[in-house]
């Protein structure tokens, strides 16, 4: 069953007087378990549609479904909470709450979803556990490297079982060591829970070890590419 | 989670929100210590003008106060004082003739009020007694054959009975007092001259010391050259009971000292069968009838009970004597609005600013929250909150110093003797001793709180109108 169906869809920006499409009609779907790629150069709208997949953003044309929701027909107030319990987020830079520690903020999605709290700290300790910071529970995000800020990001973005992840540029800011790691812990979650990441990037680390690279070019999908094992 | 996420982020900028707090500190302390030093201004000027001029209520003849005649008198004093007596609140009643006219010394003389007392019950119901200047003599307490009258600084420096000398014992006093002993030996040669009025002591002091010299130790000169004939006579002209011219000469028993020229130099206090001898009144004849209440509180709803069992008679409160009083109160709750207007205006611009500042800087962070699920509603309490704690963490922290600062300055009292003479030229003390009550601190916490909440609404609206997407874009 897909998990994200993408049909048609176009987002046009008007800057004054010039159009800039920066999707043009793309049609795209991702099944459950997928480990997928969007690249492509700068402009080619990889980030716009990641947005419009997030529900961060609305097409202006066309429609996309998640779990069988049509995002279109979502009010602002709903997209949001369909944002926390449907989707996971890693940024490029991380965004970790700076005043909470590295469980408070695996817990924070969990916190708003008002979980009990002996439930919300099994959860937070199995998820730093699974990305490897079982022992920095209580460090701030100043406290720990790029790589491992990142990797706690990995775990807020899981802690409410969302459909997919999408990551935006998760290792960018990365030095090699840390980003392999941290795709080894996703590449794991994948292959063990049939966790969904959906990534945007330009880094070849990543596409290495993509199942699927869909390649963007001018908000057009030139090329969406199969590997197999 | 909410609460403590504002809280923390409240101290992120340590730096900033510090800056904050203090300018609230600051702006609550002054607001609350100012009117903390004003108000207690009022508060003295009502106590002194109830204890040592007005008492509570005063009971006249419908006729004294359109013209003093001495004819006009309460025509039943024993009614009156029961009436007054059998009021519940009343605590003290006494009596008193009021007499025009003139004190004169070989000198000088001066329009007075000469008022007749009973001495002992005078000391039950007013603080005069307790205003005299040490060295001056008694309160009627000396046994002479001599008629005695008891008088106020001011007037008896108006009848140059009060004079500045500079004797070996002022050297001495001076020295007492810590009197850097070059300042001494200045004074020193004003030795053996007689000032009879403090400006020509104050002018001859001017010649010999520096400007900084006079500012700093006028007052202790004028304290130690202040000298004082005991047993000073002074002449007292009047009408008697039939409105002829009759006078006496009164030795002076003592010399009073309050925070109000104008009642120092008006009022002279006799003995009131002195009084009655010399004028002709019969014994159970009073102008004024004075009744003391349990507190000030009680003043308004005393005095129409009072007013419907007294018709006959001109029945007013203190606040009715000297409106100026109550207006005064008044007016200084006026200036109180305005002046916590402009500090909680002040207040407001700081916080917005701040969290204005501490918005933009995190739209990146906000918009991530909005991203991962956080609702606007939770965002808008969030930036609210953290407005609100930098409130009142200030508010809270003014409003304890400010406590500190009152309690101490209440005791020791805040010395504004350099104008003491402006002061007390309009009934003021030179000493203020602030005071406030609960219900200001009470009314000043919610103002800020109020305050907080009010400037946090631009910045936290500012935040909601952040896009999400933000937070996907790349550095």
């Amino acid at each position: 069953m897909a998990v994200v169906e993408i049909n048609n869809v176009f987002k046009t920006y008007h800057d004054t007087e010039v159009e800039v499409k920066a999707i043009n009609g793309v049609t795209l779907s991702f099944e459950k378990g997928d480990f997928a790629v969007i690249v492509g150069p700068s402009g080619s709208g990889k980030t716009t549609l990641l947005n419009l997949v997030g529900g961060l953003d609305q097409p202006t044309g066309g429609e996309i479904l998640i779990a069988g929701h049509r995002l279109s027909e979502l009010r602002s107030s709903e997209l949001i909470d369909f944002r926390m319990d449907h989707v996971g987020f890693v940024f490029q830079s991380y965004n970790l709450i700076p005043v909470l520690t590295a469980a408070e903020n695996v817990g924070f999605i969990m916190n708003l979803q008002k979980w009990p709290k002996e439930k919300r700290m099994a959860r937070t300790d199995e998820l730093l556990s699974s990305v490897g910071l079982a022992d920095r529970h209580k460090s701030r995000p100043s406290q720990l490297s790029g790589g491992q800020q990142q990797r706690v990001a990995v775990a807020r973005a899981l802690a409410t079982h969302p459909e997919f992840i999408l990551a935006d540029e998760p290792t960018a800011n990365l030095d090699s060591k840390s980003a392999e790691s941290l795709l080894d812990i996703m590449e794991k979650l994948n292959h063990e829970e049939g966790m969904t990441f959906i990534f945007s990037t330009h880094d070849t680390r990543v596409m290495k070890r993509a199942h699927r690279v869909i390649t963007l070019e001018d908000g057009k999908v030139v090329s969406d590419e199969i590997r197999t094992e | 989670m909410i609460t403590a996420i504002a809280w923390k982020n409240v101290w992120r900028n340590k730096t900033r929100s510090l800056i904050v707090i203090a300018a609230v500190t600051i702006g609550v302390f002054a607001g609350i210590f100012s009117m903390a030093a004003i108000n207690s201004t009022v508060v003295q000027r009502i106590d002194a003008a109830v204890n040592e001029e007005l008492s509570h209520i005063q009971v006249n003849n419908k006729d004294f106060r359109k013209s003093t005649d001495i004819q006009n008198v309460i025509s039943d004093y024993q009614g009156v004082v029961a009436a007054l007596e059998s009021t519940p609140g009343v605590t003290k009643v006494t009596g008193r003739i009021i007499i025009r006219g003139i004190a004169s010394t070989a000198i000088k003389s001066a329009g007075v009020e000469i008022t007749g007392i009973d001495v002992e019950k005078e000391k039950e119901i007013f603080t005069i007694s307790e205003k005299l200047i040490p060295g001056t003599g008694s309160f009627f307490e000396t046994d002479t054959k001599f008629n005695t009258v008891f008088i106020g600084e001011k007037l008896a420096k108006e009848l140059n009975i009060i004079r500045y000398i500079i004797t070996p014992e002022s050297i001495i006093i001076l020295t007492d007092e810590g009197v850097p002993t070059d300042i001494i030996s200045k004074v020193g040669t004003l030795q053996g001259q007689r000032f009879v009025s403090d400006k020509k002591f104050i002018k001859a002091c001017e010649k010999i010391l520096e400007p900084s010299e006079m500012e700093k130790y006028e007052w202790k000169i004028k304290e130690a050259a202040w000298s004082y004939r005991e047993g000073s006579k002074i002449v007292l002209s009047f009408l008697d009971i039939n409105n002829n011219q009759t006078g006496a000469a009164f030795r002076v028993s003592g010399i009073f000292r309050t925070n109000n020229d104008m009642f120092e130099s008006l009022s002279l206090f006799v003995p009131m069968d002195e009084l009655r001898q010399l004028t002709g009144m019969e014994k159970g004849a009073f102008h004024r009838v004075i009744a003391r209440l349990e507190n000030n509180d009680i003043t308004n709803s005393v005095t129409p009970v009072i007013r419907e069992k007294l018709v006959d008679y001109e029945v007013l409160n203190w606040k009715e004597i000297q409106p100026d009083l109550a207006m005064i109160t008044d007016f200084i709750e006026q200036i109180y609005g305005v002046f916590m207007a402009l500090i909680l205006a002040a207040l407001a611009f700081g916080i917005v600013n701040t969290m204005l500042m501490s918005v933009l800087e995190r739209t990146r962070e906000l918009g991530m929250l909005m991203a991962i699920g956080m609702n606007r509603r939770k965002i808008f309490i969030m930036i609210m909150l953290e407005s609100i704690f930098l409130s009142i963490v200030g508010g809270f922290a003014g409003m304890a110093v400010s406590e500190v600062v009152i309690t101490i300055t209440g005791k020791t009292g805040i010395n504004l003797v350099k104008y003491s003479e402006g002061m007390e030229a309009i009934g003021y003390s030179a000493y203020l001793f602030p005071t406030i009550d609960t219900q200001f601190f009470i009314t000043t916490t919610i103002l800020i709180v109020l305050t907080g909440i009010l400037s946090a609404i631009y910045p936290a609206r500012k935040a909601l109108k952040l896009s999400p997407v933000e937070a996907l874009r790349g550095e």
